[in-house]
Protein backbone atom coordinates (compact mmCIF):
# COMPACT_ATOMS: atom_id res chain seq x y z
CA UNK A 1 0.00 0.00 0.00
CA UNK A 2 1.30 3.44 -0.82
CA UNK A 3 1.68 5.50 2.32
CA UNK A 4 0.31 8.95 2.98
CA UNK A 5 3.72 10.57 3.28
CA UNK A 6 4.82 9.84 -0.29
CA UNK A 7 1.39 10.74 -1.61
CA UNK A 8 1.33 14.13 0.14
CA UNK A 9 4.93 14.77 -0.84
CA UNK A 10 3.98 14.21 -4.49
CA UNK A 11 0.90 16.45 -4.17
CA UNK A 12 3.07 19.23 -2.73
CA UNK A 13 5.80 18.88 -5.37
CA UNK A 14 3.28 18.89 -8.21
CA UNK A 15 1.57 21.97 -6.68
CA UNK A 16 -1.74 20.13 -6.43
CA UNK A 17 -2.02 21.72 -3.00
CA UNK A 18 0.25 24.16 -1.16
CA UNK A 19 1.69 23.18 2.19
CA UNK A 20 -0.05 26.16 3.77
CA UNK A 21 -3.44 25.03 2.42
CA UNK A 22 -2.81 21.48 3.60
CA UNK A 23 -1.79 22.71 7.06
CA UNK A 24 -4.88 24.90 7.28
CA UNK A 25 -7.03 21.86 6.46
CA UNK A 26 -5.48 19.97 9.37
CA UNK A 27 -5.82 22.93 11.74
CA UNK A 28 -9.51 23.30 10.76
CA UNK A 29 -10.08 19.56 11.24
CA UNK A 30 -8.50 19.75 14.70
CA UNK A 31 -10.85 22.61 15.55
CA UNK A 32 -13.80 20.53 14.37
CA UNK A 33 -12.95 17.02 15.59
CA UNK A 34 -10.46 17.19 18.44
CA UNK A 35 -13.11 18.20 20.97
CA UNK A 36 -14.38 14.63 20.60
CA UNK A 37 -10.97 12.91 20.64
CA UNK A 38 -8.98 14.96 23.18
CA UNK A 39 -5.86 13.89 21.27
CA UNK A 40 -4.04 17.22 21.48
CA UNK A 41 -3.06 18.88 24.75
CA UNK A 42 -1.28 21.82 23.13
CA UNK A 43 -1.90 23.03 19.57
CA UNK A 44 0.90 24.84 17.75
CA UNK A 45 -0.66 26.51 14.67
CA UNK A 46 2.02 29.23 14.49
CA UNK A 47 4.88 26.71 14.33
CA UNK A 48 2.90 24.66 11.80
CA UNK A 49 2.16 27.56 9.47
CA UNK A 50 5.72 28.87 9.72
CA UNK A 51 7.13 25.48 8.62
CA UNK A 52 4.49 25.27 5.87
CA UNK A 53 5.54 28.67 4.56
CA UNK A 54 9.18 27.57 4.36
CA UNK A 55 8.12 24.47 2.41
CA UNK A 56 6.03 26.53 -0.01
CA UNK A 57 8.98 28.86 -0.62
CA UNK A 58 11.18 25.86 -1.41
CA UNK A 59 8.61 24.50 -3.85
CA UNK A 60 8.25 27.93 -5.49
CA UNK A 61 12.03 28.05 -5.89
CA UNK A 62 11.92 24.67 -7.63
CA UNK A 63 13.89 22.85 -4.92
CA UNK A 64 13.36 19.15 -4.27
CA UNK A 65 11.69 18.19 -0.98
CA UNK A 66 13.17 15.92 1.67
CA UNK A 67 11.12 12.78 2.47
CA UNK A 68 9.24 14.23 5.48
CA UNK A 69 9.23 17.83 4.36
CA UNK A 70 5.90 19.59 4.80
CA UNK A 71 4.13 16.58 6.32
CA UNK A 72 1.71 17.55 9.14
CA UNK A 73 2.60 15.62 12.29
CA UNK A 74 2.54 15.54 16.07
CA UNK A 75 4.81 14.73 19.02
CA UNK A 76 3.91 13.01 22.28
CA UNK A 77 4.08 15.52 25.11
CA UNK A 78 7.18 13.92 26.68
CA UNK A 79 9.39 14.91 23.72
CA UNK A 80 11.10 18.24 24.44
CA UNK A 81 10.30 21.12 22.10
CA UNK A 82 12.21 24.35 22.59
CA UNK A 83 9.86 27.22 23.36
CA UNK A 84 6.78 24.95 23.36
CA UNK A 85 5.33 23.77 26.69
CA UNK A 86 6.12 20.10 27.40
CA UNK A 87 4.22 18.62 30.36
CA UNK A 88 4.28 14.79 30.23
CA UNK A 89 0.59 15.39 30.98
CA UNK A 90 1.52 15.84 34.64
CA UNK A 91 0.49 18.66 36.96
CA UNK A 92 4.09 18.73 38.19
CA UNK A 93 5.36 19.90 34.77
CA UNK A 94 2.54 22.27 33.80
CA UNK A 95 4.05 25.48 32.49
CA UNK A 96 7.46 23.91 31.80
CA UNK A 97 8.91 25.25 28.55
CA UNK A 98 12.07 23.39 27.43
CA UNK A 99 15.07 25.48 26.43
CA UNK A 100 16.32 22.80 24.05
CA UNK A 101 14.94 20.43 21.42
CA UNK A 102 14.92 16.66 21.63
CA UNK A 103 17.25 15.25 18.97
CA UNK A 104 14.35 13.67 17.07
CA UNK A 105 12.60 17.03 16.87
CA UNK A 106 15.83 18.73 15.82
CA UNK A 107 16.13 16.19 12.97
CA UNK A 108 12.52 16.67 11.88
CA UNK A 109 12.73 20.46 11.97
CA UNK A 110 15.60 20.26 9.48
CA UNK A 111 13.03 18.58 7.21
CA UNK A 112 10.48 21.36 7.86
CA UNK A 113 8.12 18.98 9.63
CA UNK A 114 4.78 20.69 10.24
CA UNK A 115 4.16 20.33 13.99
CA UNK A 116 0.40 20.60 14.59
CA UNK A 117 0.71 20.22 18.35
CA UNK A 118 1.73 18.06 21.30
CA UNK A 119 -0.38 15.04 22.06
CA UNK A 120 -1.96 13.46 25.10
CA UNK A 121 -0.39 10.60 27.10
CA UNK A 122 -0.60 8.80 30.39
CA UNK A 123 1.16 10.88 33.05
CA UNK A 124 4.93 10.33 32.60
CA UNK A 125 4.03 7.53 30.13
CA UNK A 126 2.79 5.35 33.01
CA UNK A 127 -0.43 3.68 31.94
CA UNK A 128 -2.24 1.67 29.31
CA UNK A 129 -5.28 3.85 28.64
CA UNK A 130 -4.09 7.48 28.45
CA UNK A 131 -6.48 8.08 31.35
CA UNK A 132 -3.80 8.93 33.91
CA UNK A 133 -3.20 12.15 31.92
CA UNK A 134 -3.90 15.31 33.93
CA UNK A 135 -5.83 16.49 30.85
CA UNK A 136 -8.18 13.46 30.79
CA UNK A 137 -7.76 10.57 28.35
CA UNK A 138 -7.70 10.55 24.53
CA UNK A 139 -10.61 8.75 22.86
CA UNK A 140 -10.52 5.97 20.29
CA UNK A 141 -11.39 7.37 16.85
CA UNK A 142 -13.10 4.07 15.90
CA UNK A 143 -15.45 4.28 18.90
CA UNK A 144 -15.46 7.34 21.14
CA UNK A 145 -16.74 5.36 24.14
CA UNK A 146 -13.44 3.45 24.19
CA UNK A 147 -9.91 4.54 25.08
CA UNK A 148 -7.19 5.20 22.51
CA UNK A 149 -4.77 3.14 24.61
CA UNK A 150 -1.56 4.20 26.25
CA UNK A 151 0.62 5.62 27.02
CA UNK A 152 0.99 7.32 23.59
CA UNK A 153 -2.82 7.50 23.32
CA UNK A 154 -2.92 11.04 21.96
CA UNK A 155 -0.61 10.25 19.02
CA UNK A 156 -2.74 7.19 18.11
CA UNK A 157 -5.97 9.12 18.52
CA UNK A 158 -4.69 11.95 16.30
CA UNK A 159 -3.28 9.69 13.57
CA UNK A 160 -6.26 7.29 13.67
CA UNK A 161 -8.65 10.28 13.50
CA UNK A 162 -6.68 11.80 10.57
CA UNK A 163 -5.68 14.84 12.61
CA UNK A 164 -1.99 14.18 11.82
CA UNK A 165 -0.24 12.11 9.16
CA UNK A 166 2.16 10.62 11.65
CA UNK A 167 3.36 11.10 15.20
CA UNK A 168 6.27 10.19 17.40
CA UNK A 169 5.55 8.35 20.63
CA UNK A 170 7.71 6.54 23.14
CA UNK A 171 7.58 2.86 24.10
CA UNK A 172 8.82 1.69 27.50
CA UNK A 173 6.60 -1.38 27.91
CA UNK A 174 4.32 -1.14 24.87
CA UNK A 175 3.33 2.53 24.81
CA UNK A 176 3.66 2.84 21.00
CA UNK A 177 2.43 -0.62 19.99
CA UNK A 178 -0.58 -0.92 22.31
CA UNK A 179 -2.32 2.35 21.28
CA UNK A 180 -1.43 1.61 17.63
CA UNK A 181 -3.15 -1.78 18.04
CA UNK A 182 -6.21 -0.22 19.73
CA UNK A 183 -6.58 2.41 16.99
CA UNK A 184 -5.89 0.20 13.93
CA UNK A 185 -2.49 1.74 13.19
CA UNK A 186 1.14 0.85 12.61
CA UNK A 187 3.39 1.44 15.64
CA UNK A 188 7.13 0.79 15.54
CA UNK A 189 9.23 0.37 18.68
CA UNK A 190 12.83 0.49 17.40
CA UNK A 191 15.84 -1.39 18.76
CA UNK A 192 17.14 0.14 21.99
CA UNK A 193 19.77 2.67 20.90
CA UNK A 194 18.53 3.08 17.31
CA UNK A 195 16.85 6.42 18.00
CA UNK A 196 18.33 9.07 20.28
CA UNK A 197 16.58 9.54 23.62
CA UNK A 198 18.12 12.99 24.13
CA UNK A 199 15.27 15.30 25.12
CA UNK A 200 12.83 12.47 25.81
CA UNK A 201 11.67 13.02 29.40
CA UNK A 202 12.79 9.84 31.12
CA UNK A 203 10.52 7.17 32.58
CA UNK A 204 12.76 4.05 32.61
CA UNK A 205 15.96 4.83 30.76
CA UNK A 206 17.08 1.29 29.91
CA UNK A 207 13.67 0.56 28.29
CA UNK A 208 12.52 3.89 26.75
CA UNK A 209 12.65 4.23 22.98
CA UNK A 210 11.10 6.78 20.59
CA UNK A 211 9.31 5.56 17.45
CA UNK A 212 6.59 6.39 14.92
CA UNK A 213 2.84 5.75 14.87
CA UNK A 214 1.46 5.89 11.31
CA UNK A 215 -1.44 4.58 9.25
CA UNK A 216 0.70 2.56 6.83
CA UNK A 217 3.90 0.51 7.01
CA UNK A 218 5.67 2.60 4.37
CA UNK A 219 5.09 5.74 6.45
CA UNK A 220 6.56 4.05 9.53
CA UNK A 221 9.63 3.02 7.51
CA UNK A 222 10.17 6.54 6.17
CA UNK A 223 9.90 8.14 9.61
CA UNK A 224 12.15 5.50 11.19
CA UNK A 225 14.77 5.99 8.47
CA UNK A 226 14.76 9.74 9.14
CA UNK A 227 15.04 9.64 12.94
CA UNK A 228 17.40 6.69 13.48
CA UNK A 229 20.66 8.63 13.47
CA UNK A 230 23.64 8.40 15.81
CA UNK A 231 23.63 11.13 18.47
CA UNK A 232 26.63 11.85 20.65
CA UNK A 233 24.37 13.42 23.31
CA UNK A 234 22.85 10.00 24.11
CA UNK A 235 25.56 7.65 25.40
CA UNK A 236 23.42 4.61 24.46
CA UNK A 237 22.84 5.82 20.89
CA UNK A 238 24.04 3.62 18.05
CA UNK A 239 21.87 4.91 15.21
CA UNK A 240 20.37 2.73 12.50
CA UNK A 241 22.55 -0.12 11.33
CA UNK A 242 22.31 -1.00 7.67
CA UNK A 243 20.38 0.33 4.69
CA UNK A 244 17.23 2.46 4.91
CA UNK A 245 14.27 0.19 5.69
CA UNK A 246 11.96 1.82 3.14
CA UNK A 247 14.06 0.29 0.33
CA UNK A 248 13.50 -3.31 1.38
CA UNK A 249 9.72 -3.25 1.93
CA UNK A 250 8.89 -4.74 -1.45
CA UNK A 251 11.24 -7.72 -1.10
CA UNK A 252 9.38 -11.04 -1.35
CA UNK A 253 9.21 -12.94 1.95
CA UNK A 254 9.13 -16.44 0.46
CA UNK A 255 11.19 -18.65 2.77
CA UNK A 256 11.19 -16.16 5.64
CA UNK A 257 10.93 -18.06 8.92
CA UNK A 258 8.18 -16.76 11.19
CA UNK A 259 8.36 -17.99 14.77
CA UNK A 260 5.32 -18.60 16.94
CA UNK A 261 6.04 -18.89 20.67
CA UNK A 262 3.20 -20.67 22.45
CA UNK A 263 3.40 -18.46 25.56
CA UNK A 264 2.39 -15.35 23.63
CA UNK A 265 -0.99 -16.93 22.93
CA UNK A 266 -1.92 -17.85 26.52
CA UNK A 267 -4.73 -15.82 28.07
CA UNK A 268 -5.54 -14.13 24.76
CA UNK A 269 -9.19 -13.33 24.00
CA UNK A 270 -10.65 -15.74 21.42
CA UNK A 271 -11.41 -13.17 18.71
CA UNK A 272 -7.87 -11.76 18.99
CA UNK A 273 -6.36 -15.25 18.74
CA UNK A 274 -8.53 -16.06 15.71
CA UNK A 275 -7.49 -12.86 13.92
CA UNK A 276 -3.78 -13.48 14.58
CA UNK A 277 -4.08 -17.12 13.47
CA UNK A 278 -5.75 -15.91 10.27
CA UNK A 279 -2.77 -13.60 9.71
CA UNK A 280 -0.42 -16.56 10.16
CA UNK A 281 -2.30 -18.28 7.31
CA UNK A 282 -1.82 -15.17 5.15
CA UNK A 283 1.91 -15.41 5.80
CA UNK A 284 1.88 -19.08 4.83
CA UNK A 285 0.16 -18.17 1.58
CA UNK A 286 2.94 -15.63 0.95
CA UNK A 287 5.48 -18.44 1.20
CA UNK A 288 6.72 -17.87 4.75
CA UNK A 289 7.68 -20.87 6.81
CA UNK A 290 5.97 -21.07 10.20
CA UNK A 291 8.08 -22.40 13.08
CA UNK A 292 6.52 -23.27 16.45
CA UNK A 293 8.44 -23.35 19.76
CA UNK A 294 8.19 -22.59 23.48
CA UNK A 295 9.70 -19.65 25.36
CA UNK A 296 8.91 -20.56 28.98
CA UNK A 297 10.82 -17.63 30.49
CA UNK A 298 8.35 -15.21 28.86
CA UNK A 299 6.03 -15.75 31.80
CA UNK A 300 8.38 -13.74 34.03
CA UNK A 301 8.37 -10.74 31.71
CA UNK A 302 5.69 -8.75 33.48
CA UNK A 303 7.06 -8.82 37.04
CA UNK A 304 10.59 -8.30 35.68
CA UNK A 305 9.40 -5.30 33.69
CA UNK A 306 7.43 -3.69 36.51
CA UNK A 307 10.22 -4.18 39.06
CA UNK A 308 12.96 -2.76 36.84
CA UNK A 309 10.97 -0.01 35.10
CA UNK A 310 9.60 1.27 38.41
CA UNK A 311 13.05 1.13 40.03
CA UNK A 312 14.41 3.28 37.22
CA UNK A 313 11.37 5.58 37.41
CA UNK A 314 11.79 6.13 41.14
CA UNK A 315 15.32 7.33 40.45
CA UNK A 316 14.49 9.35 37.32
CA UNK A 317 11.55 11.12 38.94
CA UNK A 318 13.67 12.14 41.92
CA UNK A 319 14.49 15.33 39.99
CA UNK A 320 10.99 16.80 40.50
CA UNK A 321 11.54 18.74 43.71
CA UNK A 322 9.79 22.04 42.95
CA UNK A 323 13.01 24.03 43.00
CA UNK A 324 14.24 24.40 39.42
CA UNK A 325 11.17 23.93 37.22
CA UNK A 326 7.55 22.90 37.26
CA UNK A 327 5.02 22.97 40.07
CA UNK A 328 5.84 24.06 43.65
CA UNK A 329 3.45 23.78 46.59
CA UNK A 330 2.20 27.04 48.13
CA UNK A 331 2.49 26.33 51.85
CA UNK A 332 5.38 24.66 53.62
CA UNK A 333 7.36 24.94 56.83
CA UNK A 334 10.78 23.73 55.66
CA UNK A 335 12.58 22.46 52.60
CA UNK A 336 11.77 18.83 53.24
CA UNK A 337 8.08 19.59 53.53
CA UNK A 338 8.26 21.70 50.38
CA UNK A 339 9.70 18.78 48.40
CA UNK A 340 7.29 16.19 49.85
CA UNK A 341 4.18 18.35 49.37
CA UNK A 342 5.25 19.44 45.89
CA UNK A 343 5.66 15.82 44.80
CA UNK A 344 2.50 14.59 46.52
CA UNK A 345 0.35 17.35 45.00
CA UNK A 346 2.09 17.31 41.63
CA UNK A 347 2.15 13.57 40.84
CA UNK A 348 -0.97 11.54 40.10
CA UNK A 349 -1.87 8.27 41.77
CA UNK A 350 -0.34 5.84 39.25
CA UNK A 351 2.95 7.73 39.21
CA UNK A 352 3.10 7.66 43.03
CA UNK A 353 2.35 3.93 43.01
CA UNK A 354 5.22 3.25 40.62
CA UNK A 355 7.64 5.49 42.53
CA UNK A 356 6.73 3.61 45.73
CA UNK A 357 7.16 0.21 44.08
CA UNK A 358 10.50 1.29 42.64
CA UNK A 359 11.68 2.65 45.97
CA UNK A 360 10.55 -0.56 47.70
CA UNK A 361 12.43 -2.92 45.37
CA UNK A 362 15.58 -0.81 45.64
CA UNK A 363 15.44 -0.38 49.41
CA UNK A 364 17.77 -2.12 51.81
CA UNK A 365 16.56 -5.63 52.56
CA UNK A 366 14.60 -6.00 49.32
CA UNK A 367 17.22 -5.15 46.69
CA UNK A 368 18.51 -8.72 46.28
CA UNK A 369 15.08 -10.37 46.29
CA UNK A 370 13.55 -8.05 43.72
CA UNK A 371 15.85 -5.71 41.82
CA UNK A 372 18.87 -7.95 41.48
CA UNK A 373 16.77 -11.04 40.84
CA UNK A 374 14.81 -9.20 38.14
CA UNK A 375 18.04 -8.02 36.50
CA UNK A 376 19.28 -11.60 36.36
CA UNK A 377 15.99 -12.73 34.84
CA UNK A 378 16.32 -9.92 32.33
CA UNK A 379 19.50 -11.64 31.21
CA UNK A 380 17.63 -14.95 30.96
CA UNK A 381 14.99 -13.34 28.72
CA UNK A 382 17.66 -11.79 26.49
CA UNK A 383 19.15 -15.27 26.00
CA UNK A 384 15.68 -16.75 25.30
CA UNK A 385 15.23 -14.30 22.43
CA UNK A 386 18.75 -14.99 21.16
CA UNK A 387 17.82 -18.69 21.00
CA UNK A 388 14.51 -17.89 19.30
CA UNK A 389 16.29 -15.96 16.55
CA UNK A 390 18.43 -19.01 15.85
CA UNK A 391 15.18 -20.69 14.80
CA UNK A 392 13.36 -17.88 12.97
CA UNK A 393 13.76 -14.48 11.31
CA UNK A 394 10.83 -12.78 13.02
CA UNK A 395 8.44 -13.66 15.84
CA UNK A 396 4.72 -13.09 15.38
CA UNK A 397 2.45 -12.49 18.38
CA UNK A 398 -0.68 -10.61 19.40
CA UNK A 399 0.06 -7.03 20.50
CA UNK A 400 -2.56 -6.90 23.26
CA UNK A 401 -4.71 -9.77 24.62
CA UNK A 402 -7.88 -7.74 23.88
CA UNK A 403 -9.20 -4.73 21.97
CA UNK A 404 -9.57 -1.16 23.30
CA UNK A 405 -11.13 -1.00 26.77
CA UNK A 406 -14.19 1.09 27.46
CA UNK A 407 -13.36 4.34 29.23
CA UNK A 408 -12.64 4.14 32.98
CA UNK A 409 -12.13 0.39 32.72
CA UNK A 410 -8.61 0.50 34.12
CA UNK A 411 -9.30 2.27 37.38
CA UNK A 412 -10.21 -0.88 39.38
CA UNK A 413 -7.12 -2.93 40.19
CA UNK A 414 -3.52 -2.03 39.27
CA UNK A 415 -2.31 -5.61 38.73
CA UNK A 416 -5.21 -6.41 36.38
CA UNK A 417 -4.24 -3.38 34.32
CA UNK A 418 -0.56 -4.37 34.29
CA UNK A 419 -1.52 -7.82 32.92
CA UNK A 420 -2.73 -6.23 29.67
CA UNK A 421 0.94 -5.41 28.89
CA UNK A 422 1.84 -9.12 28.84
CA UNK A 423 2.62 -9.31 25.10
CA UNK A 424 4.39 -5.97 24.72
CA UNK A 425 6.92 -5.83 27.60
CA UNK A 426 9.23 -8.70 26.55
CA UNK A 427 10.84 -6.76 23.67
CA UNK A 428 11.55 -3.77 25.91
CA UNK A 429 13.25 -6.09 28.39
CA UNK A 430 15.45 -7.47 25.60
CA UNK A 431 15.91 -4.16 23.71
CA UNK A 432 14.47 -5.60 20.48
CA UNK A 433 12.50 -3.92 17.67
CA UNK A 434 8.82 -4.74 17.14
CA UNK A 435 6.08 -3.34 14.95
CA UNK A 436 2.36 -3.59 15.67
CA UNK A 437 0.07 -3.72 12.65
CA UNK A 438 -3.70 -4.22 12.36
CA UNK A 439 -5.00 -7.72 11.57
CA UNK A 440 -8.78 -7.45 11.92
CA UNK A 441 -11.59 -6.13 14.08
CA UNK A 442 -13.75 -7.44 16.91
CA UNK A 443 -17.57 -7.75 16.78
CA UNK A 444 -17.90 -4.12 17.87
CA UNK A 445 -15.64 -2.94 15.04
CA UNK A 446 -12.66 -2.17 17.27
CA UNK A 447 -9.29 -2.95 15.66
CA UNK A 448 -7.18 -6.00 16.59
CA UNK A 449 -3.39 -5.77 16.30
CA UNK A 450 -0.47 -8.15 16.02
CA UNK A 451 3.23 -7.56 16.37
CA UNK A 452 6.25 -8.67 14.41
CA UNK A 453 9.36 -8.87 16.57
CA UNK A 454 12.85 -8.82 15.11
CA UNK A 455 16.39 -9.34 16.22
CA UNK A 456 18.47 -6.30 17.22
CA UNK A 457 18.60 -3.73 14.38
CA UNK A 458 16.42 -5.90 12.11
CA UNK A 459 13.80 -3.16 11.65
CA UNK A 460 14.17 -3.71 7.89
CA UNK A 461 13.10 -7.36 8.23
CA UNK A 462 10.03 -6.76 10.40
CA UNK A 463 8.88 -3.82 8.29
CA UNK A 464 9.34 -5.90 5.14
CA UNK A 465 7.16 -8.65 6.65
CA UNK A 466 4.61 -6.07 7.82
CA UNK A 467 4.47 -4.43 4.39
CA UNK A 468 3.90 -7.74 2.61
CA UNK A 469 0.99 -8.55 4.93
CA UNK A 470 -0.46 -5.05 4.45
CA UNK A 471 -0.27 -5.45 0.67
CA UNK A 472 -1.96 -8.86 0.89
CA UNK A 473 -4.90 -7.76 3.08
CA UNK A 474 -5.28 -4.14 1.95
CA UNK A 475 -7.41 -1.25 3.08
CA UNK A 476 -10.24 -3.03 4.84
CA UNK A 477 -7.77 -4.03 7.57
CA UNK A 478 -5.50 -0.96 7.45
CA UNK A 479 -8.04 1.81 7.93
CA UNK A 480 -8.29 5.10 9.76
CA UNK A 481 -11.57 6.47 11.12
CA UNK A 482 -13.99 8.49 9.06
CA UNK A 483 -13.03 11.92 10.39
CA UNK A 484 -10.33 14.53 10.08
CA UNK A 485 -8.56 15.20 6.76
CA UNK A 486 -8.84 12.63 3.99
CA UNK A 487 -5.74 12.56 1.83
CA UNK B 1 2.08 -8.67 52.86
CA UNK B 2 3.03 -5.01 53.02
CA UNK B 3 2.26 -3.05 56.20
CA UNK B 4 1.20 0.56 56.75
CA UNK B 5 4.52 1.11 58.50
CA UNK B 6 6.48 -0.12 55.46
CA UNK B 7 4.51 2.15 53.13
CA UNK B 8 5.19 5.11 55.44
CA UNK B 9 8.90 4.30 55.43
CA UNK B 10 9.05 3.89 51.63
CA UNK B 11 7.09 7.11 51.16
CA UNK B 12 9.59 8.93 53.38
CA UNK B 13 12.46 7.59 51.27
CA UNK B 14 10.66 8.63 48.08
CA UNK B 15 9.82 12.09 49.48
CA UNK B 16 6.08 11.62 49.16
CA UNK B 17 3.63 12.57 51.88
CA UNK B 18 0.77 10.13 52.15
CA UNK B 19 -2.59 10.99 53.68
CA UNK B 20 -4.41 8.45 55.90
CA UNK B 21 -6.95 7.84 53.10
CA UNK B 22 -4.18 7.15 50.63
CA UNK B 23 -2.32 4.95 53.08
CA UNK B 24 -5.03 2.27 53.17
CA UNK B 25 -5.43 2.18 49.43
CA UNK B 26 -1.71 2.25 48.67
CA UNK B 27 -1.00 -0.48 51.21
CA UNK B 28 -3.62 -2.69 49.56
CA UNK B 29 -2.36 -1.88 46.04
CA UNK B 30 1.25 -2.41 47.01
CA UNK B 31 0.47 -5.74 48.68
CA UNK B 32 -1.07 -6.93 45.43
CA UNK B 33 1.76 -5.59 43.31
CA UNK B 34 4.47 -7.04 45.55
CA UNK B 35 2.61 -10.37 45.61
CA UNK B 36 2.70 -10.30 41.83
CA UNK B 37 6.40 -9.33 41.81
CA UNK B 38 7.09 -12.26 44.13
CA UNK B 39 6.35 -14.72 41.32
CA UNK B 40 9.92 -14.22 40.12
CA UNK B 41 11.24 -15.72 43.33
CA UNK B 42 9.96 -19.13 42.20
CA UNK B 43 12.79 -19.41 39.65
CA UNK B 44 16.52 -19.48 39.85
CA UNK B 45 17.89 -17.68 36.81
CA UNK B 46 21.10 -18.62 35.07
CA UNK B 47 23.88 -16.37 36.17
CA UNK B 48 23.93 -13.65 33.58
CA UNK B 49 25.76 -10.51 32.74
CA UNK B 50 23.12 -8.07 33.85
CA UNK B 51 25.30 -5.01 33.42
CA UNK B 52 25.10 -5.20 29.67
CA UNK B 53 21.52 -6.07 28.80
CA UNK B 54 21.31 -3.89 25.73
CA UNK B 55 24.63 -5.09 24.38
CA UNK B 56 25.98 -1.58 24.26
CA UNK B 57 29.23 -0.07 25.27
CA UNK B 58 29.41 3.50 26.48
CA UNK B 59 30.09 5.90 23.65
CA UNK B 60 32.80 8.23 24.87
CA UNK B 61 33.62 11.55 23.26
CA UNK B 62 36.17 14.28 23.82
CA UNK B 63 35.31 16.57 26.71
CA UNK B 64 35.42 19.80 24.77
CA UNK B 65 34.10 23.14 25.93
CA UNK B 66 31.14 24.32 23.86
CA UNK B 67 28.62 27.12 24.45
CA UNK B 68 25.92 25.93 26.86
CA UNK B 69 22.47 27.14 27.80
CA UNK B 70 21.76 30.68 28.86
CA UNK B 71 21.37 31.10 32.64
CA UNK B 72 18.48 33.52 32.22
CA UNK B 73 16.66 31.08 29.95
CA UNK B 74 17.09 28.24 32.45
CA UNK B 75 15.85 30.35 35.34
CA UNK B 76 12.66 31.25 33.47
CA UNK B 77 11.32 27.78 34.33
CA UNK B 78 11.94 28.18 38.06
CA UNK B 79 8.89 28.75 40.27
CA UNK B 80 10.90 31.52 41.96
CA UNK B 81 14.30 33.09 41.28
CA UNK B 82 16.44 36.07 42.21
CA UNK B 83 19.85 37.42 41.13
CA UNK B 84 20.68 34.34 39.08
CA UNK B 85 19.71 31.89 41.83
CA UNK B 86 16.81 29.50 42.33
CA UNK B 87 14.84 30.93 45.25
CA UNK B 88 13.00 29.09 48.02
CA UNK B 89 11.43 30.71 51.06
CA UNK B 90 13.76 31.20 54.01
CA UNK B 91 12.69 29.10 56.99
CA UNK B 92 14.30 28.52 60.34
Amino acid sequence: MEGKIKKISRMLASKEISCTELTQQYLAAMERDDGKLNAYVNRTPDAALQAAKAVDQKIAAGEALLPLEGIPMTLKDNISTKGIETTCCSKILKGYVPIYDATVWEILQKQNAVLLGKTNMDEFAMGSSCETSCFGGAKNPHNLAHVAGGSSGGVASAVGGNLAVYGLGSDTGGSIRQPASFCGLVGLKPTYGAVSRYGLIAYASSFDQIGPITSTVEDAALVYDAISLYDERDSTSSGRKGAPTAQSLVNPIKGMKIGIAKEYFEGIRDDVRTAVEEAIRVYESLGAEIVHFDMPSLKYSLPVYYILACAEASSNLGRYDGIRYGYRTDHYADRDEMVCKTRSEGFGEEVKRRILLGTYVLSSGYYDAYYKKAQNLRGTLVHAFEDAFQKCDVLLAPTVPMTAFPQNFTAQDPVETYLTDICTVPVNIAGLPAVSIPCGSDAAGLPIGMQLIGNRFCEGTILNAAYQYETAVGEHVFRTADMGVSV
Amino acid sequence: MVTHEEIRKIARLAKLSISDDELDRLTKDMSEIIGFADTINAVSPDASDFDNINNLSNAFREDTVVPSYDQEEILKNAPNQEDGYFLVKKRV
